[in-house]
């Protein structure tokens, strides 16, 4: 698929339904995503309204995940009531844009939870 | 197969830049001059800008001297003499733009500015998160680049990740996202300085480091103590970075092998400039302004002057001026030029003769030399217009 500009070529209605949401680039075993503004209803590889930032769920050399927001953009299609799909608003949690996601303290939680026990297994075996 | 064994050398090709990045960590051989309180003031002076540019002179032949770029094309055109005028001018203030001296500032200090810290976040992820605002039409100065530790912990960015975020979103041309060999490895840059490509390694400096950083300090502070050593002056004058260099050597206090270079290349009233910047510098208590006013109205400005040699290749109205303009063009100075150069050296003595002067000896050879070759020319310059019969203002 060919990159489309930033500021998309995709055609909505007025009054539909927007969303912001992740756009599964990259290729087999190597994800990259685009976020992107685009109408609710279409699948993920339709052309855009309009491309907002980009996310590398792959840490670097320096042991870091890469994200890029248009923080202008994107509040300002929160302001016009855009939806939000829960990874892209748990990445904005996360970025301190907007509340931390329920779901991040979930997983946070439950990672906490597997190294105790792993620890504790670790050690009843020792 | 053949893809498969090119991502493999490409894989192996990373490898190498890691290894490189590490050596980058352990900097090249630090130099032992530092600025020790912020600079930032006093360089950016007016009256101190004025100094420099003064001393960096202004020489086309040299600011638009052939450059390893792509396009080093010229263009030939007809011109009417007010249009010529006009191209002329336009010229000068574009090379006083080329010649913009980069700041000399004090190395930025990385402070921790933590935005909220949530313990409950803890272990949210394996790996930190980096995220950068990409807002259309920011400057680099002004992107907001935030972390988010494992801890939970949100804070600004080091200015290190900072300024890589920045040069991977907004690529800068020229500038690598990884530390140039020739900065990394201790050997190259030795052989560069060795093979007096300062000019080069300065230039590539500016490109890759910002002003405010340690390595930029760090290097620059090792070439400008390298040229002092080998005294090859002349390859920065009419460059950006002459400036600099010579408000380091002011700072330092090792002005005398620069001033020892400009006296005998005759360039007095840019010694006269040296010294005096040394003494605003260091708060001499010398009253150098005066001579510094008497020698402005003697001198014309590296602009006008540029200006005039522009215009001499024009063909100049005969007449009594015709001879004046032959016997200064004979010698290669002036009255006014004589007056301002005993002046100067009155300056120069009274430094050399003070405590703040180090290579006395040398210094008053070069002004002993310099004194017996002007009053030669003075001679000859009196004996010419006599013969032409030119009475003496």
């Amino acid at each position: 698929m060919s990159l489309s500009p930033a500021s998309g070529i995709g055609r909505f209605y007025a009054k539909s339904a927007k969303i912001i949401r992740f756009v599964r680039l990259g290729c087999t075993n190597r994800p990259f995503y685009h976020i992107v503004v685009m109408e609710r209803r279409k699948n993920q590889h339709q052309p855009v309204i309009e491309q907002v930032g980009s996310y590398d769920p792959l840490p670097n050399d320096h042991n870091e995940r890469l994200v890029a927001l248009n923080t202008e953009r994107i509040r300002f299609w929160l302001g016009k009531g855009a939806h939000l799909s829960t990874p892209a608003a748990e990445l904005l949690g996360i970025a301190g844009l907007l509340p931390i996601h329920p779901r991040t303290y979930m997983t946070a939680w439950r990672n906490r939870r597997t190294a105790a026990e792993s620890e504790a297994k670790a050690e009843t075996t020792a | 197969m053949h893809l498969v064994r090119q991502i493999r050398q490409l894989n192996g090709l990373q490898g190498l830049r890691h290894a490189l990045r590490q050596v980058s960590t352990a900097p090249t051989k630090p130099a032992t001059l530092k600025y020790e309180r912020d600079p930032q003031p006093l360089f950016t002076d007016a009256e101190t800008q004025k100094l420099l540019q003064s001393m960096t002179q202004l020489h086309l032949d040299r600011v638009f001297r052939k450059r390893t770029v792509p396009d080093n094309s010229s263009e030939i055109k007809f011109m009417t003499t007010e249009q010529l005028e006009l191209e002329f001018q336009s010229m000068v203030e574009k090379a006083q733009h080329m010649l913009q001296m980069p700041p000399v500032v004090k190395i930025k200090e990385d402070v921790d500015r933590i935005i909220a810290k949530d313990p409950a976040l803890k272990d949210f992820a394996d790996t930190k998160f980096v995220f950068t605002d990409i807002t259309f039409g920011r400057r680099q100065s002004e992107r907001k680049v935030v972390v988010r530790e494992t801890d939970g912990t949100l804070a600004y960015a080091s200015l290190d990740t900072t300024k890589r975020m920045n040069q991977l979103y907004f690529p800068l041309d020229g500038r690598q996202s990884y530390t140039p060999r020739m900065f990394a490895l201790e050997e190259l840059i030795a052989k560069c300085l060795t093979e007096h490509k300062y000019e080069y390694v300065m230039d590539r400096l500016l490109v890759q480091y910002e002003p405010h950083e340690p390595e930029f300090h760090n290097i620059s502070a090792r070439v400008f103590e390298h040229l002092n050593e080998s005294k090859q002056f002349d390859l920065l004058r009419s460059t950006r970075h002459f400036g600099p260099m010579a408000f380091f050597y002011a700072w330092h206090r090792c002005i005398d092998d620069l001033l020892y270079d400009m006296i005998r290349r005759d360039y007095l009233q840019n010694a006269v400039e040296l010294i005096a910047l040394s003494y605003k510098i260091h708060n001499v208590p010398v009253e150098y302004q005066e001579t510094l006013a008497k020698l402005d109205a003697l001198h014309p400005t590296p602009a006008q002057s540029a200006l005039t040699e522009l215009r001499s290749g024009m063909r100049q109205p005969e007449g009594q001026q015709g001879i004046e303009q032959e016997i200064h063009s004979a010698i290669g100075k002036t009255e006014k030029d004589f007056t301002a150069d005993e002046i100067s050296l009155q300056f120069i003595e009274q430094y050399i003769a003070s405590e703040h002067a180090l290579k006395k000896v040398q210094l008053e050879l070069a002004v002993q030399t310099l004194k017996e070759v002007n009053q030669e020319k003075l001679q000859l310059f009196q004996g010419l217009k006599k013969a032409h019969g030119i009475q003496a203002s």
